[in-house]
């Protein structure tokens, strides 16, 4: 089975999972795979959509330091997310919002692709001993 | 014959029939007594309607505080606003014939003295009585001077005899106290000077990067005497302690900018606040439809470049990422290269009235020291026509999308409003954008200032900018809560007066987006408002709470710190101001009370708040999408730079 054939199964299982307002579940969330290898293309990619749409909370170092900004997670810190810390997870509370700060990003980042590559750009915020294995191209 | 009214009696109109009513039965049932009307003091008007009356070295001659008045009205001071206190200072600046407006306190008068010079770039005063008053407009100057606002702060001071000893009450050491939120300041501490220092002051203001001068006055120069001119020293014209001449980049600088901009497939000019400082909106019209560059506004004022032009930026983001040049004009204050959405290849030109500042923050390619109007007449009269269809078309595409996305998110609010019977944020947006620009109104026409955390995001998007001077990003930069409502009663002052770019709306009302807990800050201002006739829609988003209530979510003991009370009403609190209140729950009865309360704006200046109950839960992305996500900078609704 080649990669995007597997991308669109964990899709489609995902809408399955998914609650009746097309947001996913914890459980959907928790399930599902990042089709996309965490490589440098992809990081740089994500690094792009992490910079038009993240660093106004976040930061640009992802640490969240700006207290002007009600509570927004220390991306850096893996432990500290509310919400898991899994690649479905993540892309759960950027695509649908998560706690009671974080908007859902559905209508700004609308192409999964970008989704996830943002998800594997955040992998490469944490600290090396937690990021997966960098893929080659 | 007793006149004890009853409620029906308390109704009727004053005269005839309320003699009649009190022969009614039931008169006899009440015994409350008479509450008698809101009403404006025949003082006020008689006060107003006097004639300038300047101080003269003849007779007993003119007191320090004259002096000063004679060099504010010689300035053009555009407009005073203040509360009693450093009286010989503020009353000799209203006699002289400077417009004056008396408010309730001392920071809502500094932030209204704010916005009147945001709206017209003309230099403000404000002023309070010593400590307390003074202390009291800080986070108004501090706002200010994020700003880059021409403000004059005035104080009075006690004595100089008095410093040290703490002799009688309110000294303090004022000039410490603005460390870090002015251009200049001065305690004046000899009379003679005082000429002087008003023209230390004045150079500051009108000249450079503006920014707000502070100076203190103790009495013994505000009071001080003089009947010979010849004690004061420097008693020079403004011609002659001040210049008008303005640094111009070099012949080579502007060819290597316009080369630089005609080899750029995608150039964008970010026109900062210096470009509407220096009143160069028509210049930059001019070169940018020569040279089809796009252009994108920033700064505490919008509109120097319309926001509705074909070759506006200021919602098509997608198209300020793909820029690959970017020219700041006038920038004033700077960000740095991450908060703004440029990509990191693009090549950087900066234009700038002072070099200290040229390579802060952002790296460049070129930087001229220049004046924003004299690099911008250049352009406009010589940089190659050219014509940039591909780039223009990316504009029109972006603007597109983004229009989408804010459509998106107000589709998604009026069914969290349908589900709720409270407004969502969107929908209160979207509804005063529609009733502004889309309806009946000269979309050029309404004054609009923006303020508040949930309430300034999501307004910010919807608010545009069609010409100088037509909306101001309340919050700018400094990032005050509160400030929104008396900035936005100068700047409707400003509008009322038609100075400089608002005369052609001259009488107008103005509109302001502000949130309950910002409005606190200012609602007695409405007394003002009342006062002068100044006409002002104030659409209040109230969701019971502080903005930053999630940052108490999953914390113990938290959460009652970030809360109010639940429906509180801001409308009754403004009809008990001798303003209007309205009530609104549904995006119909907004829509109503929009175009009610402006009428009554326009006809009979008389303001009114519109209280727009929503949720705070309103807030929260994963229970009612989209939530609340930054405006992407620079562009339409942006606040930090």
């Amino acid at each position: 089975m080649d990669r995007v054939t597997s991308a669109i199964i964990l899709l489609v299982s995902a809408w399955a999972l998914s609650g009746q307002d097309g947001k996913l579940t914890a459980d959907a969330a928790k399930k599902l795979k990042n089709p996309i290898a965490f490589t440098k293309k992809s990081i740089s990619q994500g690094r792009d959509t992490f910079s038009r749409n993240c660093v106004g909370c976040h930061g640009d170092n992802g640490k969240a330091l700006i207290d002007a900004v009600a509570d927004a997670t220390d991306l850096t810190d893996p432990k500290a997310y509310r919400d898991g810390a899994t690649d479905g997870e993540i892309f759960r509370s950027i695509r649908d919002g998560a706690g009671a700060s974080m908007p859902s990003f559905k209508s700004q980042i609308d192409k999964d692709e970008d989704l996830w590559n943002l998800v594997n750009f955040i992998h490469s915020l944490w600290p090396p001993e937690s990021q997966p294995p960098l893929q080659k191209e | 014959m007793s006149k004890k009214p009853s409620r029906r009696n308390f109704l009727r109109p004053v005269g005839a029939g309320a003699a009649a009513a009190a022969f009614l039965p039931q008169a006899k049932l009440s015994a409350a007594p008479a509450i008698p009307s809101i009403t404006i003091p025949k003082d006020l008007p008689d006060s107003l309607s006097q004639s300038p009356k300047v101080g003269s070295f003849e007779g007993r001659g003119m007191t320090g505080a004259e002096i000063f008045a004679k060099l504010c009205k010689d300035e053009d001071l555009a407009a005073l606003f203040c509360c009693p206190g450093n009286y010989t200072v503020i009353n000799a600046i209203a006699a002289a014939g400077v417009p004056a407006y008396g408010g309730r306190s001392e920071g809502s008068m500094c932030a209204a003295a704010d916005g009147f010079s945001r709206v017209t770039g003309e230099v403000t005063a404000c002023s309070g009585t010593e400590g307390p008053g003074f202390t009291n407009m800080i986070m108004n100057i501090a706002s200010a001077n994020a700003a880059r606002t021409p403000l004059l702060v005035l104080a009075s001071n006690m004595e100089l005899s008095g410093d040290d000893r703490e002799k009688f009450i309110q000294t303090g050491y004022q000039q410490p106290t603005t460390t870090g939120m002015k251009k200049y300041g001065k305690r004046l501490i000899d009379p003679n000077r005082v000429w002087e220092y008003g023209s230390y002051a004045f150079r500051n203001l009108k000249t450079g990067i503006p920014g707000p001068v502070h100076l203190d006055f103790p009495a013994e120069v505000a009071r001080a005497r003089f009947t010979d001119a010849a004690k004061l020293t420097d008693y020079y014209t403004k011609d002659k302690y001040r210049t008008e001449s303005r640094p111009q980049p070099t012949r080579k600088e502007v060819e290597q900018a316009m080369d630089m901009i005609n080899k750029a497939e995608r150039p964008m000019i970010v026109a900062g606040q210096g470009v509407f400082q220096r009143k160069a909106w028509d210049q930059l019209k001019i070169a940018a439809e020569r040279n089809e560059f796009a252009v994108v506004t920033t700064g505490p004022t919008g509109g120097h470049f319309p926001d509705d032009h074909r070759l506006s930026a200021g919602v098509a983001h997608d198209a300020t990422m793909s820029a690959d040049l970017v020219v700041f004009i006038g920038q004033y204050s700077m960000p740095g290269r991450g908060e703004y959405h440029f990509s990191p290849d693009a090549k950087t030109i900066r234009v700038h009235p002072v070099a200290e500042d040229i390579g802060r923050n952002w790296p460049i390619e070129l930087g001229i020291v220049g004046d924003e109007k004299g690099f911008l007449e250049i352009l406009a009269n010589e940089i190659p026509r050219k014509k940039r269809d591909a780039w223009v078309a990316e504009l029109a595409s972006a603007r597109a999308k983004t229009e989408k996305r804010d459509l998106d998110h107000y589709e998604l609010g009026l069914k969290h409003s349908a589900a709720t019977n409270r407004i969502h944020p969107a929908v209160m947006a979207k509804e005063v954008h529609d009733f502004l620009y889309k309806g009946d109104i000269d979309p050029k026409q309404t004054v609009t200032g923006v303020g508040g955390w949930t309430t300034g995001i999501f307004a910010g998007r919807w608010m545009r900018a069609n010409r100088p001077g037509q909306s101001v990003a309340c919050a700018y930069q400094y990032g005050a809560i509160g400030p929104d409502m008396a900035m936005m009663i100068g700047a409707s002052a400003a509008v009322q007066r038609g100075v400089g770019p608002q005369a052609p709306y001259k009488g107008a009302p103005s509109l302001v987006v502000t949130s309950d807990a910002g409005v606190a800050y200012s609602m007695f201002e409405f007394d003002t408002a009342a006062k002068y006739k100044i006409p002002l829609v104030v659409v209040v988003y109230n969701n019971n709470s502080w903005g930053m209530w999630p940052a108490a979510v999953g914390s113990a003991r938290s959460m009652h710190m970030y809360l109010f009370q639940e429906n509180l009403r801001y409308d009754k609190m403004a009809e008990g101001l001798g303003a209007r209140g309205e009530y609104v729950q549904t995006p119909e009865e907004l829509r109503a009370a929009l175009k009610r309360s402006y009428q009554i704006a326009a006809k009979e200046n008389i303001s009114t708040l519109i209280n727009v109950q929503a949720l705070k839960d309103f807030t929260n992305g994963a229970a009612y999408a989209p939530g609340i996500a930054l405006p992407w900078e620079p562009g339409v609704g942006s606040f930090a730079h």
